[in-house]
């Protein structure tokens, strides 16, 4: 019997109960994608840790190095099971040619290696330690994916001819978060370029336990050996990996996450709308002694049903998309041999999402039990008033058009009802706001502050290069001729060492110059302006322990000197981690020269650049906007796609929705349609209450929305940002997007959908309707 | 007196094919202007499909319907809304009240529709019409707190704002006790005094014989008719055994 009642059910509600199901397979497919994902990512990453024996503890190092001092360290610590230094060749991106392409506008530490004989080994893609002939050139797989070389192209780095043999995994470098890239060559071809490049060194070990690994770090520091350079270890390696894909699993969750609320949305909206529907059936039945349980079983069963049908495609989908989406994932990181768990993991996902709406229906149907026989037979819906809308009558509204005032008056007295459809476009404001904002900010010229540089037009970058001072010398005097330009200057990145608390030192990078003719934002106090003075990057700030005001002991030349904290910025370029400050200093080292310059005419940007670039080839020179289009170009991207992919959702989730509600309403408020006809109100005067009711509720809706965006999805962008250096971060709102056309977008959508699924109430039939 | 409603060989089939029933076959009527009227029948007998074809909220498969002259079927839906609200009033058996709305509201809002009147003009007329009828301390309260006997008379409240040339009643009285029913009959000869036709569908031959001309249906036809031309006689017990003989002849 239930089998029958379930069919007809459905059959009579096609197409609420189509959405009811294309939405339970959304949110299955997406459980079983993303869980079959963590499988395989987890399963990939220690698969390729394993076959290229990446260190467990790496530390780069330039400058000189005591290669003897290294190794009777490494013996003499039992911990150790391997070491070794590799040598990594830093190269101008201008100075590397693969294909047509040269990478002089790219933003990595490109450089070159050759093949280790022990451990963190370079891999070709099925898996096998590549022994380069000479000639050969295997390139990070990066630049494969984004089209720059393919195999077999004719490269070029400093003037040697190359091919390209093949693409390379780099279980330490792979992720486009890690700022270097390795190259691989022969060891002839290494030999011969040795002297045209910057060498760094990697230092690495492999423990015998990694659980050793924190004592063996302490132990490295404590031995004072090389250490001008980031420290890497096993631990980092992997999330490194794990960073890009898991965000997007993260996100695919997420959106899932979203996906079971909103089916759960429209399941209990139809629910509730069938309850009233059939509110005197099921007093009837409770009358007549039928038990609730039993009442409730028909609608479980109709819900088993359309989650069972949902699930079943969802996993059909699912299967269909896997391999689609693990294509990055075996291409960075080869096979993880997990299939069988993966799968195993994405059905049980899949078995807890057909519970989860199980269990959500009962709950739903809880209200069964206060359904009053009285009520039910007498109204044929359930008696309780609407609370909080008595004091808005009619005979007193003075302003309100009677289709306005009862098209609001519905809503408000069906709370519950319209809730659902609240929470919807709330959520769907918020999923459209939220990728505007972002991307808008990221895009504003804002945003350069948050990148620890003030607002300029053109940068001017010299560094990995020999005679550094001098060469910005010589630009600085150009520059200083040059009637076009309005103002400039030069910061000099120097790296000295900080004195912290317990007496060890730290390297700090610190760009020393005038900070204030392109001042930027200080989330605390202000730019250093005395010699004694020094700002700090948030991340500095907080790892360091200083706080405005604070005094500071940085070794110069062996010399200790004390300088007063002035001020907070952020930073997110190099790792977050940079210091500003006045003070001169003629003998340490320049690791690099920024120079920011300002014009007098913002059109002359890009033919001063090539005029620079052909006058100062040894320079890096930049228009500030490709500069930040390079830092943050993908992630703008990224999120532009984002952005188009949320405010498509946003809108077919609103039309369905409203299309949906509309049409179930239409359903539900046949009796009453029928009366306002009998009353003498027209087919126009039921559209504009239904449009009323909707328009009431997206205006609601969308202001909930904007407000959640603004707050709790700023505080998302805001710790995204926080974890990478930037602090106090506020969206920078587009206005005409945010607030003219994403609303308008949705009202039209929504007006649309209502027109279209309020269609029908014209054409009710009053004496089907209205007849005892 | 002038015609009011004539209607001419109307026509109205349910069902398709195999399972078409006329349930209008052929019928012609007239209700003059002020006329006190009823429709007899039993159940099925098409009394209340009849009284929809009247007044414009079905259409028809045969026939016509003209309201002062002015054929229906000509009328498109926004005309027909029109003349519902402006020129006609409804009593159903259960109360046709909105939920959401108070008493009051439910009782001004056509009229509100209108815009002819302010709300405040509206509800002094509404609050003496709920006077009269008896209700006047339920404006404010839900339609879930009153009986079926007032929310009857909010109807007949609501149905005489818009001060209507004719009120249909589909069994206003089969909901309620002998003694509300009674109330209800004399608001609506009241209401006739007043120079508003009535036209009331039932099946109760004590209402029946409150009003002055009575229709018998069976089976989709006027099978006969009885009129009383004056008010007051013949008396209401007579009217009572005329009409229960009539019913009996034509066998309903």
């Amino acid at each position: 019997m239930y089998g029958r009642l379930v069919r007809n059910d459905m059959a009579k509600s096609k197409l609420t109960t189509a959405t009811t199901m294309a939405f339970i397979a959304a949110a299955a497919m997406l459980v079983f994608l993303a869980l079959f994902m963590v499988v395989h990512l987890l399963g990939a990453i220690d698969n390729l840790m394993t076959q290229s024996k990446t260190p467990h503890f790496m530390q780069m190092h330039s400058g000189t190095l005591d290669e003897e001092r290294l190794k009777a360290f490494a013996q003499k610590n039992s911990q150790v099971e391997e070491f070794q230094v590799l040598e990594f060749l830093n190269m101008e991106g201008a100075d590397i040619l693969l294909g047509d392409n040269s990478l002089i506008s790219n933003v990595q530490d490109n450089g070159l290696c050759i093949q280790s004989d022990k451990f963190d080994f370079l891999l070709d893609l099925e898996g096998r330690v590549i022994r380069p002939k000479p000639g050969e050139l295997y390139v990070p797989l990066c630049y494969f994916k984004d089209g720059t070389a393919k195999v077999g192209d004719r490269a070029v780095i400093h003037g040697r001819e190359f091919r390209v043999a093949g693409f390379l995994r780099d279980s330490q470098m792979n992720s486009t978060l890690s700022s270097s890239k390795r190259f691989l060559v022969s060891q002839e071809d290494f030999e011969a370029l040795r002297d045209l490049g910057n060498t760094e060194y990697l230092i690495e070990f492999r423990l015998m336990d990694l659980s050793m690994l924190g004592a063996f770090e302490t132990a490295y520091i404590g031995a004072g050996l090389e250490a001008n350079g980031p420290t890497i270890t096993y631990p980092l390696f992997k999330m490194v990996n794990a960073i890009s894909d898991g965000i997007m699993m993260g996100v695919i969750l997420l959106i899932s996450a979203l996906v079971v609320a909103i089916a759960f949305m429209c399941i209990r909206f139809t629910l509730l709308a069938k309850i009233e529907e059939d509110y005197r059936e099921i007093g009837v039945l409770k009358a007549i002694g039928i038990r609730v349980s039993d009442i409730k079983k028909i609608y479980q069963a109709k819900y088993a049903a359309i989650g069972a049908a949902g699930c079943v495609l969802g996993l059909f989908l699912a299967l269909v998309l896997k391999d689609r989406l693990l294509e990055n994932i075996r291409l960075f990181m080869g096979e993880s041999h997990q299939s069988f768990t993966a799968t195993l993991l994405g059905i049980t996902g899949i078995i807890l999402v057909f519970l989860t709406v199980m269990a959500y229906v009962n709950r739903v149907l809880k209200r069964f039990k206060s359904i009053s026989v009285q009520e039910a037979l007498r109204y044929g819906t359930s008696g309780e008033p609407a609370k909080g809308a008595q004091h808005f009558t009619l005979s007193r509204s003075r302003l309100l058009n009677v289709n306005v005032f009862l098209g609001i008056k519905d809503v408000l007295a069906r709370k519950k009802l319209y809730g659902t459809m609240l929470v919807v476009l709330v959520l769907a404001a918020f999923i459209m706001i939220v990728p505007i904002n972002l991307r808008h900010t990221l895009e504003s010229e804002r945003f350069i502050g948050y990148m620890g540089i003030g607002q300029c037009d053109i940068l001017i970058n010299i560094q990995q290069t020999t005679d550094i001072s001098e060469k910005a010398e010589s630009i600085v005097s150009h520059l200083a001729k040059d009637k076009d330009i309005s103002k400039f200057a030069l910061h000099t990145t120097k790296a000295f060492k900080v004195k912290k608390g317990d007496g060890s030192e730290e390297s700090i990078k610190v760009q020393l110059g005038d900070h204030q003719m392109f001042p930027i934002a200080y989330s605390e106090g202000r730019a250093p302006v005395s010699e004694d003075e020094i700002a700090l990057s948030v991340i500095n700030a907080q790892e360091l322990g200083y706080k405005v005001g604070d005094v500071l002991t940085l070794v110069i030349q062996g010399r200790e000197r004390a300088f007063k904290v002035s001020g907070i910025y952020s930073d997110i370029t190099n790792g977050g981690k940079t210091a500003k400050a006045v003070f001169s200093d003629k003998d340490t080292g320049v690791m690099w020269c920024t120079l920011s310059v300002a014009l007098a005419d913002k059109a002359l940007v890009k033919t001063k650049l090539s005029t620079l670039t052909k006058a100062f080839p040894f320079a890096k020179i930049l228009d500030i906007e490709d500069y930040a289009e390079q830092i943050l170009g993908p992630t703008i991207n990224a999120i532009g796609l984002a952005r188009s992919v949320a405010i498509a959702i946003a809108l077919t989730l609103s039309v369905l929705v409203t299309l949906l509600f509309m049409r179930m309403l239409v359903a539900k408020d046949s009796h009453a349609i029928a009366i306002l006809k009998s009353l003498g109100f027209t087919n126009n005067d039921l559209r504009w209450q239904y449009g009323t009711r909707s328009v009431f509720v997206l205006v609601i809706g969308f202001v909930l929305g904007t407000l959640l965006a603004n707050t709790l999805g700023q505080g998302m962008a805001g710790g995204l940002f926080a974890s990478m250096g930037a602090a106090s971060f506020r969206f920078e709102t587009h206005g005409l997007s945010a607030y003219v056309i994403a609303p308008l977008a949705m009202a039209l959508s929504v007006f649309a959908a209502t027109v279209l699924g309020t269609w029908k109430a014209g054409s009710i039939k009053l004496s089907e309707n209205i007849k005892e | 007196m002038n015609n009011l409603i004539v209607g001419e060989d109307i026509v109205k089939i349910y069902g398709e094919g195999d399972e078409q029933r006329r349930v209008l076959d052929q019928v012609s009527l007239t209700i003059e202007e002020g006329e006190f009227m009823a429709v007899m029948g039993p159940s099925g007998s098409g009394k209340t499909t009849l009284m929809f074809a009247l007044s414009g909220m079905d259409g028809l498969d045969g026939g016509r319907v003209a309201y002062r002259g002015r054929n229906l079927a000509e009328l498109d839906e926004r005309e027909l809304s029109d003349l519902r609200r402006n020129e006609m009033g409804f009593v159903f058996q259960q109360p046709t009240l909105l939920k959401n709305l108070n008493i009051l509201d439910n009782i001004i809002l056509p009229a509100l529709r209108n815009g002819k009147e302010s709300a405040a003009q509206l509800t002094r007329k509404a609050r003496a019409l709920m006077k009269r009828m008896g209700i006047e301390s339920l404006e404010k309260r839900d339609i879930t707190q009153a009986s079926g006997g007032q929310l009857q008379r909010a109807g007949i409240c609501r149905a005489l704002m818009g001060k209507p040339s004719i009120i249909f009643g589909d069994e206003p009285t089969g909901a309620l006790n002998s003694k509300s029913a009674e109330e209800i009959m004399d608001i609506f000869a009241q209401i006739v005094d007043e120079g508003t036709a009535v036209m009331l569908v039932t099946h109760d031959a004590k209402v029946a014989a409150r009003t002055q001309h009575i229709l018998f249906m069976r089976d989709g036809k006027i099978v006969s008719e009885l009129r009383f031309l004056k008010k007051n006689s013949p008396s209401l017990d007579q009217r009572l055994r005329l009409i229960t003989e009539r019913m009996r002849e034509v066998g309903i």
